[in-house]
């Protein structure tokens, strides 16, 4: 085959499948009536984090069911346009891109992974479309939004900076604690989190002894647990996995480690369904929240209760609120600001006074909201609330 | 010290046991297939999900859904064994690969979409913990060696005397003299195919008490644990995945418990890649057959 | 040839040319009529030509079932945004690093991986992703372990007192149709030359190819790094578009969408190649409302693939070509 002769007809064909592609024809979701609102969510709905995308819709669309009923905003309904994140940056941004583009979302919640949401704020910015993130942690996203760069982005959620400090100062001033064993999840969240913790450690006069990271889908601790128990650690430093929680607590049981050492930190400790699991391992469980099920005000308590009326009688975890309160944060900024109107909204919301289930909330010149970071201990089998606490978070100077 | 040292030996032989029993029946199908069954890992998920569903929905007890999980393992095995492992029979390696690969992605993805992709709670099986040596061990991990150590005398004996055994060492050995002495390859393909992969599901019903955790990806990383130890182990002999396996396990338990849990998956690849590096052909075949 | 078939043939090789040049003007002007969203799914395709050239080169020409593409891709793309953040380099310099970087890499793994049969071979490349992942998650102080790297800035390029960004997603469009066309120009290089005739000789039956004296351990190595150069170089303009790479991008699924890509467009041609992406891309987009449909679609591909369509899905393209009318290239 000469030169010639190999191309005659591969550009041809070649071109003709380009173009095939690029005409698009692909399905897009439900149509909206004009005048709606359109608000996207970008969450993992499939892949292992399938849980937590899942309680993130169903909140969203709590919300959405309440305002539309209410009358909407200004006389218009919303309208919620879902799209997959599967956890992964490349997805996370096709997703986001077809809510822009296809489904034209002038309005996106997303994502509960850190590494999407990093992803996806380059896009909304260059798109004007209002991005408020209600569960990543990693804090390279606020520290690149609002005066930092990104002024499409607003996150309504606490940092990990705060909730590692907040977790230290209850272990170590009430508890006594100074020797502490690290076991978190190996992402983003559960190394952020302990970077965060290690920052404190000499403000707390304690330190850590050991270090270790699970990787999502580990199931055998009982090597670490053996090594923890023979440290001398007094607490276990724990920002991980709400599935994970409940297998790492039955084989401290085994190990021998329940009632000894306790965890603190992150991972859904208060879900009774864990507490279950492994009473003896999670009592003296301490734990900061964004929120749980138990927080007692009327505004909360009514959530949990048309929550669980809407799906089954499933108690709803704290993306489900977070996504549930983000989609009433926009609403009232909406109304606050008179309009629909991206920009307007964007710029209303960095001078909202929102009155959240946990408290007024607002925002920082980093679209970070100064939100309460809620304590709580296990005791006798049910979390007891110690307190709530706010904190402010240290820039990096660049 | 001692006694942190003979824990972590302790750990390290219970999750050997449960690598040994999955890796026993991956070897065994290359042994007489030459294919590396990368689906392997979903037949470990499909009986962990059987047990998990008759307990929850239909309230079996722990033992009677341990027969349904290796049942319906079993079942499945049979299937794909007849449709799809039969024809690999002398094909080119790369198809092997492909079509397992294949069906791993089907099979779990029907899971994630019959059930949804959250982690279930495994309720059942012997949790409570015992003591041995001065040890916590729950119940069901003594089971699980106790299973290991059965398993593997019935398959060495049944290798060594009965004649399905002999079958699969002679069509492991030479497919063509096989088939011109009588034996039926395509029969000794299926059974010993279905017997391996029962056996991943046997693993898997039997530590799904432990894992507690039970969702439609768990096979992949099952695989994945599984493909360096019948490396290791030599492909398709049995005797050298048991020591494999048990190595495996007893290095990973060191490794997570003096240096890092976070490294602890690296053992397994990192230790292949170096002994295919060095010495290619196993640690305990005399020559490189594959 | 009947009066009919002559006028026939005049009429489609009159009809041919207008046809290639409204095409070509099509894929060129493209930004001008299709929107934000199909062009961003071309993208993507074109990214993962990428390495799907290189596993084609060494699957199709070589023989070599390799799964490492995914580890020289996550290799690329981690060189290509370390370069650019840390010294700011413009886009030629990155791209270029990055698949000398992965080629380099190869390069001291490919040599003993390479003295191995078939199957210790795959294992061995399968371990490279393992060991890679896990590279990537530790060397924290490099890559900043699962925090990732964002904010990876948007390619520029500095020409003299010329400079400029490629922000928008049209723009990406042209820089991606650059480079996937300067690729796929280098890979008809390569094959067409001496050295890729001996390359699928190789491919055809490795002994004959030793006895008539063809070095083939040398040629199979020289594979393995230039499928990690194209494999790298697909990473940079990863990391470029999407801004963010983390130890993720070493996860079995690109590893398995590559490999569908080159199996199921077509092992051993261009087109295949170029149409198993873009394949991909519209099964990806159009079952975007269920992955899981989309994965056991996968699953069923690689089935019909290994049973139904070991050449893949190209040459059933080329059979409605051919019904169209068109000729045989």
């Amino acid at each position: 085959m000469t030169l010639s002769g190999m191309f005659k007809g591969f550009p041809l064909k070649a071109a003709a499948l380009c173009a095939l592609a690029l005409t698009g024809g692909f399905i897009s979701q439900a149509q909206a009536q004009d005048g709606d609102i359109r608000l996207g969510i970008v969450s993992p709905n499939t892949g292992s984090n399938a849980r937590y995308g899942s309680f993130a819709l169903r909140g969203a669309q709590l919300a959405v069911e309440e305002i539309n009923s209410a009358g909407g905003i200004n006389g218009k309904k919303i309208k919620i346009f879902s799209g997959d994140s599967q956890c992964t940056p490349v997805e996370g941004v096709s997703a986001t891109q077809r809510l822009i583009q296809e489904d034209k979302v002038g309005f996106i919640i997303g994502d509960i992974c850190s590494s999407v949401t990093l992803a996806m704020q380059p896009i909304v910015e260059n798109a004007k479309v209002l991005l408020v993130n209600a569960a990543s942690s990693n804090p390279a996203i606020t520290y690149k939004a609002g005066v930092g760069g990104f002024k499409w982005t607003y996150r309504n959620y606490p940092t990990d900076e705060v909730r590692s400090l907040v977790v230290l100062d209850y272990a170590t001033k009430q508890k006594n604690f100074t020797k502490f064993a690290v076991l978190s999840v190996d992402s983003d969240y559960g190394r952020g989190a302990i970077n965060f913790t290690k920052k404190y450690l000499e403000r707390f006069k304690s330190e850590i002894i050991s270090e270790d990271y699970y990787k999502d889908g580990e199931v055998d601790f009982r090597s670490v647990l053996a090594k923890i128990k023979n440290s001398g650690a007094q607490a276990i430093i724990m920002y991980g996995l709400a599935d994970t929680t409940p297998i790492i607590a039955r084989q401290m049981v085994e190990t021998g480690l329940a009632g000894k050492i306790p965890l603190i930190g992150n991972g859904e400790f208060n879900a009774p369904a864990t507490i279950k699991a492994a009473p003896t391992a999670l009592n003296g469980a301490i734990e900061a929240a964004a929120w749980l099920p138990g927080w007692d005000t009327p505004r909360s308590k009514e959530f949990v209760k048309k929550f669980e009326a809407a799906y089954k009688g499933e108690t709803p975890n704290n993306h489900a609120y977070s996504h549930w309160e983000t989609v009433h944060l926009i609403a009232a900024t909406m109304k606050a600001a008179n309009s629909t109107d991206g920009e307007k909204v964007r710029d209303a919301m960095a001078k909202i006074k929102f009155d959240s289930a946990v408290g007024p909330i607002t925002f920082d010149d980093h679209n970070q909201a100064l939100v309460p970071m809620i304590l709580l201990e296990i005791e006798g089998g049910a979390p007891s609330i110690k307190g709530a606490f706010v904190g402010s978070i240290d820039y990096p100077k660049n | 010290m001692l006694n942190l040292l003979g824990e972590q030996l302790l750990n390290g032989i219970v999750t050997g046991s449960v690598y040994a029993i999955v890796a026993v029946g991956m070897t065994m199908t290359f042994g007489v297939l030459r294919v590396i069954n990368f689906a392997h890992g979903e037949y470990f998920m499909v009986g962990t999900f059987a047990s998990w569903f008759v307990i929850e929905k239909i309230d079996l007890g722990y033992p009677q859904s341990v027969v349904f999980a290796v049942a319906l393992t079993a079942l499945l095995a049979i299937v794909v064994g007849y449709f799809l492992m039969r024809k690999m029979v002398g094909a080119p390696f790369e198809n092997g690969v492909l079509a397992t690969l294949g069906v791993s992605l089907i099979l779990q993805n029907l899971a994630v979409a019959l059930f949804g992709g959250s982690y279930k709670f495994f309720n059942g099986g012997y949790i409570e913990p015992v003591e041995l040596f001065g040890y916590g061990l729950a119940q069901q991990r003594i089971l699980i060696v106790i299973v290991c150590v059965l398993v593997f005398i019935g398959l060495d004996l049944m290798v060594t005397y009965s004649r399905m055994g002999k079958s699969m060492r002679a069509v492991s050995q030479n497919i063509e003299c096989c088939e011109i002495v009588g034996i039926d390859v395509q029969s000794v393909v299926l059974w010993t195919f279905v017997i391996g992969a029962s056996l991943a599901g046997l693993s898997g019903v039997l530590t799904a008490p432990v894992n507690v955790s039970v969702y439609g990806g768990m096979g992949e990383l099952i695989t994945f644990k599984t493909l360096p130890i019948i490396i290791m182990g030599g492909l398709g002999n049995v005797r050298g995945t048991f020591i494999a396996a048990m190595i495996l396990g007893i290095a990973e338990s060191f490794v997570a418990g003096f240096i890092g849990l976070q490294f602890r998956d690296s053992v397994g690849f990192v230790t292949l890649s170096l002994m295919l590096m060095w010495r290619p052909h196993g640690l305990f075949s005399l020559q490189s057959r594959f | 040839m009947s009066q009919l078939q002559e006028t026939q043939q005049t009429w489609r090789s009159g009809f041919r040319l207008p046809a290639i040049i409204l095409m070509a003007a099509f894929v060129l002007f493209a930004p001008a009529f299709v929107g934000s969203y199909s062009l961003h799914a071309v993208v993507i395709a074109m990214i993962f030509l990428l390495p799907a050239l290189g596993l084609n080169l060494l699957v199709g020409y070589t023989g070599l079932l390799s799964l490492a593409q995914g580890a020289f891709f996550g290799v690329g793309a981690y060189a290509s945004a370390l370069l650019s953040i840390h010294f700011n380099t413009p886009f030629y310099i990155n791209v270029v690093s990055a698949g000398l970087i992965s080629g380099a890499l190869a390069l001291p793994l490919g040599i003993p991986a390479l003295r191995l049969r078939a199957t210790s071979f795959v294992m061995c490349t399968l371990g490279f992703i393992v060991i890679g992942q896990a590279i990537s998650k530790n060397w924290i102080s490099l890559t900043r372990g699962d925090m990732g790297l964002s904010s990876v800035p948007k390619p520029y390029f500095a020409l003299g007192p010329w400079s400029f960004s490629v922000v928008s997603t049209a723009a990406y469009y042209y820089l991606a149709l650059a480079v996937a066309s300067l690729a796929i120009l280098a890979f008809y290089l390569i094959v067409r030359s001496p050295a890729g005739r001996n390359m699928i000789a190789i491919r055809e039956n490795e002994t004959l190819a030793e006895a008539v004296g063809i070095p083939t351990w040398t040629y199979k190595l020289i594979v393995f790094v230039l499928s990690a150069v194209f494999a790298g170089v697909g990473g940079s303009l990863y990391v470029h578009y999407l801004t963010v790479v983390s130890p993720l991008t070493f996860q079995m699924y690109y590893t398995t969408t590559i490999l569908i890509i080159v199996l199921g467009g077509g092992v051993g041609t261009i087109s295949g190649v170029v149409f198993g992406s873009i394949l991909f891309v519209a099964l990806s987009e159009v079952l975007r409302v269920a992955p899981e449909i989309r994965m056991i679609a996968y699953g069923i591909c690689l089935l019909l693939i290994v049973f139904k369509f070991p050449k893949g899905f190209a040459p059933v393209i080329d059979k409605v070509w051919l019904a169209l009318g068109g000729q045989r290239a």
